[in-house]
């Protein structure tokens, strides 16, 4: 054999080489893909499944406050030459109670909506608003002077200016946390807006009873919050298509 | 020697303070109150520190003496502690008062008096005691929180060369001391050197009767005091008692426009018997003062302008022969000028333009020239919230004298920590 006879016999047999490695990989390929199609639909067919048996269920409950907080009065500033006209003391009985620990898919980022916080008579109103991510507060001034509502906590950082009755300026918050609200005119004007990623969340009534709806069943973290303080976290479990119960005691 | 070390002390508390707390709320933020909510307390702690400029390796001091108070303290090098407090005895009466240390060295009983409202339902306060201020704006933002730079405006702080209880005999003698307002004395009455009065004082309040009303969109202040705006007193030194009033408008959000006057006897009797004997009526030597002054603000801004004239008529003393005795009332006129913009949530730029000029006087030889030394004053400066009530100012101020005895300019950097609760 002649060396140019080998030297073709090897390009043929590389030639021949090279389209079985081809074709192994695309068999390979191929295969995989199978696979992970049928695995893919077995578990999406197993999740509807289990999506379609369980049903949402509720927590509720009351929050017990051992030291109701007393709204703070106005700094005494000696300066005034006469009585401070009369303000509405704001409503602090109000906790906030929200899962800790969220369903899996609770925490979809979605547009929020709009919530109110109003400036009435030296007070916002409400002194507690829960929302979540992506909700617009409108911030109204319905008193007849000015009011500078801000804040300087880290999920959201604002300074509204001064503006007049009738008037309304918006902030859009996109990150969780708790956010405190001033008024730079008025120091005793503060507020909470407590923003959530999810939506398992309910702000208590009068009497410090709560109820958060359409919970998947499952165990859960849960705290109730009043005035920057937090209870322990408690476990929940919420049955399937049931309602849990659970009380707080704050302070 | 003890003021700078006190001074420095402070700021260096309120930058541990600082530096603790700059990120958490650690520090209280809302008045205490006790009591059952009838007794409240609030406070205000402040550390000032400046250099007169250019730095040569030290720190250089207010040699010109443009920022001295009262006290014969710099307000540019001074630690400040307020406490004030609330005291509610049923819906009609309030005490209030404010005690104030500066520098650490004593503890002054700034305010104290007794509000009673006689009607729960009308907008009508008779206060009592040592009550705060009827003339003026500034006073109102006393606090140091309330004035976005560091500086006082020259109306409220810069001290002229008259005094009370020493008199010059003449308008020579008057001239003579020109820019000495810091420390003075004269021929006639008290002969130990003591420090000259500012138009209006902002660090010590006056003693009397104040009755207070608020109908729709005016408001309007009286008082009846024993002192004067240059000089308030705790006790009277002469038979003259001050009347100021204030009206005050507030046709829009955001717009205050006010005037005020007030007129008190000023020279002390025993200055006015050294100056004309038993003959003295001190009702006469009289400071009369007219201020007016407007606000504005709106979304991010703030602009103030205030002007004052006062006038002090002094008892014509018998001069050495050659001199011209001063017949004439002495005058003094202010015109300030500050705004602040919010740059930011955490951060605002403000700047305070300041003139402050005297009437002329003539001597014996003919030559008329301003009785005191006209001053003014440009003030810039920052503000940045550490947290809500942690305010670090930083600010650049320039004096400028038209004559006198000593420095005719100066240049301050300084910075001021601010915390109130």
């Amino acid at each position: 054999m002649t060396r140019a006879q080998r030297a073709t016999e090897e390009k043929e047999e590389g030639t021949r080489a090279t389209r079985l490695q081809r074709a192994r990989l695309i068999a390979l390929a191929v295969l995989t893909s199978v696979a992970l199609f049928s695995f893919s639909s077995v578990t999406l067919r197993s999740l509807s499944a289990a999506g379609a048996a369980a049903r949402p269920g509720a927590i509720r409950g009351r929050v017990e406050l051992r030291r109701p907080p007393v709204a703070s009065d106005r700094r005494p500033t000696v300066t005034d030459l006469g009585t401070p006209a009369g303000r509405d003391v704001p409503d602090l009985l109000r906790s906030v109670v929200y899962l800790a620990s969220a369903p899996r898919g609770a925490f979809e980022t979605s547009d929020g909506g709009h919530a109110v916080m109003d400036q009435r008579n030296e007070s916002f109103v409400p002194h507690v608003l829960a929302i979540t991510t992506g909700t617009t507060v409108d911030f109204p001034n319905s008193d007849r002077f000015y009011h500078n509502v801000f804040s300087l906590s880290k999920p959201k950082t604002f300074d509204l200016g001064r503006y007049a009755a009738g008037h309304s300026k918006s902030i859009r918050f996109d990150r969780a946390g708790i956010v405190r609200v001033f008024c730079d005119i008025h120091s005793h004007m503060n507020a909470y807006i407590l923003v959530f990623s999810h939506p398992f969340f309910a702000l208590t009534d009068g009497d410090g009873r709560y109820r958060i709806d359409n919970v998947p069943p499952g165990t859960y973290g849960i705290v109730a919050w009043n005035e920057g303080t937090p209870s322990d976290t408690q476990a929940v479990t919420v049955p399937d298509g049931g309602t849990a119960e659970i009380d707080f005691t704050i302070r | 020697m003890k003021v700078w070390t006190s001074a420095a002390a402070g700021l260096a508390w309120l930058f541990l303070a600082c530096a603790a707390t700059a990120h958490a709320q650690t520090l209280p933020s809302e008045p205490i109150e006790f009591g059952g909510g009838h007794v409240t307390v609030g406070g205000d702690v402040s550390a000032t520190y400046s250099c007169a400029l250019p730095i040569d390796g030290v720190c250089g001091n207010d040699v010109g003496f443009f920022n001295y108070t009262d006290y014969a303290q710099s307000a540019l090098r001074l630690f400040r502690v307020d406490v004030s407090a609330a005291v509610k005895a049923g819906p009609h009466f309030t005490v209030l008062s404010e005690v104030r240390s500066e520098n650490i060295n004593t503890v002054q009983p700034y305010a104290l008096y007794l509000r009673v409202r006689p009607w729960s339902s009308k907008d009508f306060d008779i206060q009592v005691g040592r009550v705060p201020p009827t003339f003026g704006a500034f006073l109102r933002h006393s606090y140091a929180n309330d004035n976005p730079l560091i500086g006082y405006p020259l109306a409220y702080q810069y001290l002229t060369t008259l005094r009370p209880d020493s008199l010059p005999a003449s308008a020579e003698e008057l001239v003579k001391k020109k820019s000495t307002g810091w420390l003075v004395r004269y021929s006639v009455g008290d002969p130990t050197f003591q420090a000259g009065v500012p138009l209006v004082t902002a660090f010590s309040w006056d003693t009397g009767v104040q009755g207070h009303a608020t109908v729709g969109i005016v408001s309007a202040t009286a008082a009846i005091t024993t002192g004067t705006l240059s000089n308030p007193l705790f006790k009277e030194d002469n038979d003259g008692r001050q009347l100021a009033a204030r009206v005050e408008v507030r046709p829009a959000a955001g717009l205050v426009a006010g005037t005020s006057f007030a007129r008190g006897a000023f020279v002390s009797q025993s200055a006015a018997r050294a100056a004309v004997g038993s003959e003295a009526n001190e009702n006469s030597y009289a400071q009369t003062a007219w201020g007016g002054d407007l606000e504005y603000s709106h979304g991010y801004y703030l602009i103030r302008a205030e002007t004052i004239f006062s006038s002090w008529r002094l008892p014509t003393a018998t001069p050495p022969a050659t001199q011209m005795p001063i017949e004439d009332a002495l005058t003094a006129f202010s015109t300030s000028l500050e705004g602040r913009y919010k740059v930011q949530p955490r951060l605002y730029v403000a700047a305070r333009f300041d003139r402050l000029m005297f009437s002329d006087i003539t001597d014996a030889t003919g030559l008329s020239q301003p009785w005191d030394a006209p001053v003014r004053r440009i003030e810039v400066g920052t503000g940045y919230s550490l947290q809500r009530n942690l305010v670090l100012k930083l600010s650049y101020q320039y004096n400028h004298r038209d004559g006198g005895i000593l420095a005719q300019q100066a240049k301050f950097a300084a910075a001021q920590l601010v915390y109130w609760f």
